[in-house]
């Protein structure tokens, strides 16, 4: 039939190649979650090979399970308002008809990805005081009482979701806007001649056509099942908030600070690397099965 | 045509959007703020959005140091042959996996060979021996060629890139043209806004990625501008200073100096976005390249 | 078609097994050079110069050391220990202090790649040592180590040899820095006890006192109810506004590993004195003399409220008047601080826990041809800022320079240099005889006369060196009278505390942060007991006194 599919092969060598060296081949290291890993006696060195020691390890400390629930609870807060909240904006955006207005929005929102975590944290624990931040004093605006977003428990996963979005949704919004952006005009134009409405042209036309971008990044947001974000978490939390706030990142770290436990570590990444994985795959499969959507 | 609610709408979510971009203006510029004020006024916690005490000395401090401006170049090294690398490497591998199986057979394999090294990976030694045994180290090749596969970005464009509509393809076939041509004079520019993304994804990526720098960098010379910021801006930690360091503790602690390095830290990357902005605001009529 | 495809497979498969050969390749090539004859003079220096590797870490500090152009590759450090000692120093890699310099430590050492001189913690010395990859240092320490260094090294008590000693020998030199100087003191804002009309805290009741009055009196007269009585910060023992001064006022020492009456290690947090302190703290936090928010704030974030005026009472170590109270007196020129030794709550009086300030060790790797230069470095580094031919001015601190002495590889010092400082300093004023200062004390009492001339900005330095109020003339009762409360525990981690430590620090400060809160009743306390000594650490202690019976 048509042309050869030589071209085809030679355009994925460079990639492929690379992805082998660089990200298959620290892969063998995998093995570190079933030793003793002791970094002085190399990665090939004579290292103690414990089985699964590593992971009951990890399971038996007293506060394993509280850790794993923090972790999904947080997690999977962020996995769906980090869905939501970006699709919802680029939608937004894409209704501001003054053009200026537009860029310097989509401009300004996605500005605090940038900052760390270690600047937003000071900034936060300002204006999230019960006893002088805006936030606080706003709330007192409409008659509801201070809340210790930082120092409550039931308030601090709360907080991490939140301020996780107020960091992140502005550089969300980008993929999906390219995703509108990649929407043929032709359409619009086609449904003002049938007279539909703003609001009918964006639940026909404007989502449909973000829906592969969006049951794409559903997919692959499941992959973060495990990952709460040590980065925030570590510069938010306190003893105060262990209970509700303390994840798995947090809990290895603290741990391998004691000594370079680099088995448990990997131990635990290698888990929430299968977890992932089998997350993912159902995801995939479920797309394909029921949308009809391969995502890759 | 359009209605009274609708106008209500607008309106309103003019002001929403507004106020939400305020939000995300505060933190920097309570940084800005930061930077322009006096050390003493930072320390108290009385700077919020307008700097106290002004004063231009820390940007004084920060122009006279060469690290900062040795690192930035650093910086701009690596997102341009980082970026360039990425740009090439990401189109490459997304167009022949965007195929179907019975173009291209490995397409699935190799999507799913792509897509684990999302999900798994060998931890920091093995990283790093491996780079170390390719001869990278302190070389700006380090920071470049582990990450000259942006799998996300490689997913995102082989999704695009199966939106275009296959008439293209078949037309193109017709007319003789080769994978490399129909590449070249379809698919990329049929999908600015995307490549514009991806783009902007690989530079933030490249940017923003500090502690690659300062592991495999054996020489602060050649540390990236945000490895060198890390070590600048890692608080101290309260417990452990020794005698030794009573000198440097109100440099180590001064809030101002910090704040205007960060700043300066951002703006170069601020200054993309607008530029690759203009990828996304107008969408393509794919009818008039077909014709 | 198919063809293509497995020919791309074995491709793939080709490459991967490249990768995989060429990670376990790790070369190692061994100097079968015999050695020159060895001399055992201490400042013999090499003829020829020999090179010797190092690693090492940088901080924004050093900034201040290297001036005309020096660099961290050359300096005079490294001219000396080149012209003097015959010893090129050569740098394998430098990285950023902290994390990232243990993490890069940990990835060299697993691909094989170890200086010929490094300094560790005891962890890592003791894996090297399992590994078999360091050299035991006992004899070469001996035949080597001039005098003066000697005196230097074994200044501190055997703390710093036991963590380096496995089964009596010596595996690493400590790169010794003081113990003492982690001491803490009771740091007070003295222009509102005047103004209050409250004597100096003498006892816990009158810091109790103290603490109320501030709270309530409205000491920055400002008419706002906004100032707090004792400044905490959430991690509740750091050296500024941490609570270890305060427990050690009921005597109770939190962890640190004391001994008991009867001879026995224990752990010093769950000794029933911890309770009083904790019911005590509680109360303060119930009648807001702690801020309703300290339990989410970081130092930094707790030290606005000094610089603000709004807090005059902490606990913390000697240097807290340069960071944050420094801040404090730019603001408001009329700020005063001063130092209190730590006070007691019975008649006894209040002892600073301290814990071992030699935090790393010099190690040597097995292979090296001149392990003794590692010791001739030592003698040099000890002899030119503090011996007998020292000087000062250029290897120390060097006019319109600072931490000159950083630039060095090892940089072992005196660990009561800081206090011999101020009594000399003391000295000198009191005979007046200033202009005969030497090293250290001498630049450090350039800057505490000029803030008596007037220069507020070095206010801080008069805080801790001024002959009349400064913070050392306490140190210096506490080290005549013999308080320190040391932990007797100097060891690298034994297994149980490698595997539970984390765990158990963290049921500590989570249950003494929700007992000061008021969300725990103060009876958690004994719950607490009872769980640490359950989760592990009943074991610990037991292997913490058998690593006691084995050093002692």
């Amino acid at each position: 039939m048509r042309s050869s599919q030589l071209p085809l092969y030679l355009m994925v060598i460079p990639g492929v190649l690379l992805v082998l060296i660089f990200s298959y081949g620290p892969m063998l290291g995998i093995v570190i979650a079933f030793q003793n890993f002791i970094p002085a006696k190399g990665l090939l060195g004579d290292q103690e090979w414990i089985g699964l020691d590593n992971f009951l390890y990890v399971l038996e400390l007293p506060n394993a399970f509280r850790v794993l629930w923090n972790t999904l609870y947080i997690a999977i807060l962020k996995i769906i308002f980090g869905l939501i909240v970006p699709i919802a904006v680029a939608i937004l955006i894409n209704e501001v008809r003054v053009m200026s207005l537009k860029r310097t929005i989509q401009t300004t929102i996605y500005l605090p990805h940038f900052l760390s975590w270690v600047i937003l944290g000071g900034i936060l624990i300002d204006i999230l005081s019960p006893s002088e931040g805006i936030v606080n004093m706003m709330l007192g605006w409409v008659g509801i009482e201070p809340i210790f977003f930082l120092g409550n428990n039931s308030w601090f996963p709360i907080t991490l979701v939140g301020s996780d979005i107020w960091k992140e949704f502005g550089f969300g919004t980008i993929v999906y806007l390219a995703a509108i952006t990649g929407i043929n005009p032709e359409l619009y134009e086609a449904a003002r001649i049938d007279g539909a409405n703003r609001w009918k042209q964006t639940l026909h036309i404007t989502l449909p056509g973000m829906r592969m971008v969006i049951v794409l990044m559903a997919v692959l947001s499941l992959g973060n099942i495990l990952n709460a974000g040590f980065e925030q978490v570590f510069n938010l939390y306190s003893p105060q908030v262990y209970e509700s706030g303390d994840i798995i990142d947090t809990f290895v770290y603290r741990i391998g600070l004691m000594e370079a436990q680099y088995g448990v570590a990997a131990a635990v990444g290698l888990f929430k690397s299968v977890v992932s994985c089998i997350l993912v795959s159902l995801a995939y499969y479920l797309a394909y099965r029921f949308a009809d959507y391969r995502i890759f | 045509m359009e209605t009274k609610g609708y106008k209500y709408f607008t309106w309103f979510n003019n002001v929403f959007l507004i106020l939400l971009a305020l939000a995300c203006l505060f933190p920097l510029i309570h940084v800005l703020a930061l930077s322009f004020s006096s050390s003493s006024a930072a320390a108290a916690g009385e700077v919020m959005l307008w700097p106290v005490e002004f004063t231009l000395s820390s940007y004084e401090y920060v122009a006279a140091k060469s690290e900062f401006w040795r690192s930035m170049f650093v910086s701009f090294q690596r997102i341009l042959l980082g970026g360039t690398i990425n740009f090439l490497v990401t189109i490459l591998l997304a167009y022949p996996i965007s195929r179907e199986p019975k173009e291209f057979k490995p397409r699935t394999f190799l999507a799913w060979f792509l897509f684990m090294t999302m999900l798994f990976n060998g931890g920091l030694i093995p990283w790093y021996i491996v780079i170390k045994e390719a001869g990278l180290l302190d070389t700006i090749w380090a920071l470049v060629l582990p990450n000259a596969v942006p799998v996300f970005n490689v997913i995102l464009l082989i999704n695009f890139f199966r939106q275009l509509p296959k008439e293209l393809d078949e037309a193109a076939y017709v007319d003789g043209a080769g994978h490399w041509t129909i590449l070249w004079k379809i698919y990329i520019p049929l999908s600015l806004p995307v490549l514009a993304t991806v783009t902007l994804f690989s530079l933030v990526m490249h940017w923003n990625s500090w502690f690659d720098g300062l592991i495999l960098m054996n020489k602060p010379d050649n540390y990236p501008l945000q490895s060198f910021l890390q070590t600048v801006i890692i608080q101290q930690d309260l417990s452990m200073i020794t005698s030794g360091d009573l000198e440097g503790l109100s440099e180590i602690s001064d809030r101002t100096l910090k704040s205007a390095q960060i700043f300066l830290g951002c703006l170069p990357i601020f200054l993309v976005y607008p530029f690759l902005q203009r990828y996304f605001v107008k969408g393509i009529v794919i009818g008039s390249v077909k014709g | 078609m198919t063809k293509l495809t497995k020919l791309f497979l074995i491709l793939l498969f080709g490459c991967l097994f490249i990768v995989i050969t060429a990670c376990s390749n790790s070369d190692t090539t061994i100097d079968d050079n015999s050695s020159s004859e060895k001399d055992k003079e201490p400042f013999g220096k090499y003829d020829p110069a020999i090179d010797v590797s190092f690693v090492r870490s940088i901080d924004s500090t050093l900034d201040l050391a290297l001036v005309d152009g020096e660099t961290i590759e050359d300096n005079v450090w490294l001219d000396y220990y080149r012209d003097e000692l015959g010893i090129n120093v050569t740098y394998d890699w430098t990285a950023s202090a902290g994390d990232q310099f243990d993490q890069k430590m940990n990835v060299s050492l697993a691909s094989g790649d170890i200086p010929d001189f490094v300094s560790v913690n005891a962890t890592q010395l003791n894996q090297l040592v399992k590994a078999d990859m360091i050299m035991e240092l006992t004899d070469l320490y001996e035949d080597y180590v001039a005098p003066f260094a000697k005196e230097v090294l074994e200044s501190d008590g055997s703390g710093p040899f036991d963590a380096a000693t496995i089964d009596g020998q010596l595996w690493g030199l400590p790169n010794m820095s003081s113990s003492i100087d982690g001491a803490e003191f009771v740091w007070v804002r003295t222009d509102w006890l005047e103004k209050l009309g409250l004597p100096e805290p003498k006892t816990m009741d009158d810091l109790l006192a103290i603490s109320e009055a501030f709270t309530t009196q409205d000491p920055d007269g400002n008419g706002k109810d906004d100032t707090t009585g004792l400044a905490v910060t959430k991690d509740l023992w750091d050296g500024y506004a941490g609570l270890k001064g305060f427990f050690n006022g009921f005597h109770a020492y939190p962890n640190i590993w004391i001994k008991d009456a009867s001879g026995e290690i224990v752990y010093g947090s769950i000794q029933p004195e911890v309770k009083e302190a904790l019911q005590t703290l509680q109360d303060m936090f119930g009648s807001g003399q702690i801020d309703r928010e300290f339990g989410v704030k970081p130092g930094d974030k707790v030290a606005e409220d000094p610089a603000a005026g709004r807090n005059g009472l902490h606990f913390g170590q000697q240097w807290t008047s340069l960071w944050p109270l420094q801040a404090n007196r730019d603001n408001d020129p009329n700020a005063q601080w001063k130092a209190y030794p730590l006070v007691s709550v019975d008649d006894q009086p209040a002892r600073p826990q301290i814990t071992l300030g030699t935090t790393s060790w010099w190690v040597v790797r097995k292979d090296v041809e001149h392990e003794e230069a590692i010791v001739k470095m030592f003698n040099g580094f000890i002899e030119k800022n503090w011996g007998e031919t020292a000087e000062f001015d250029k290897y120390y601190m060097p006019d319109g320079a600072e931490g000159t002495w950083k630039l060095s590889p090892p940089t072992p010092s005196p660990p009561n240099k800081n206090l011999d400082a101020f009594l000399a300093i003391r000295e000198a004023v009191g005979n007046d005889t200033t202009d005969q200062l030497e090293g250290e004390a001498k630049v450090i009492n350039g800057r505490v006369s000029a803030f008596e001339d007037g220069d507020d900005s070095l206010w801080g330095w008069e805080r801790i060196y001024g002959p009349e109020e400064g913070v050392f003339g306490i140190m210096d009762e506490y080290v005549n009278q013999d308080l320190f409360m040391r932990d007797e525990f100097n060891g690298a981690p034994t297994p149980t505390m490698a595997e539970k430590n984390a765990t158990l620090e963290q049921l500590q400060n989570e249950v003494f942060t929700k007992i000061i809160l008021g969300d725990a009743d103060i009876d958690e306390f004994d719950k607490f007991v009872e769980d640490w000594k359950s989760l592990g650490g009943e074991q610990i202690t037991q292997e913490v006194n058998e690593w006691y019976q084995n050093v002692n």
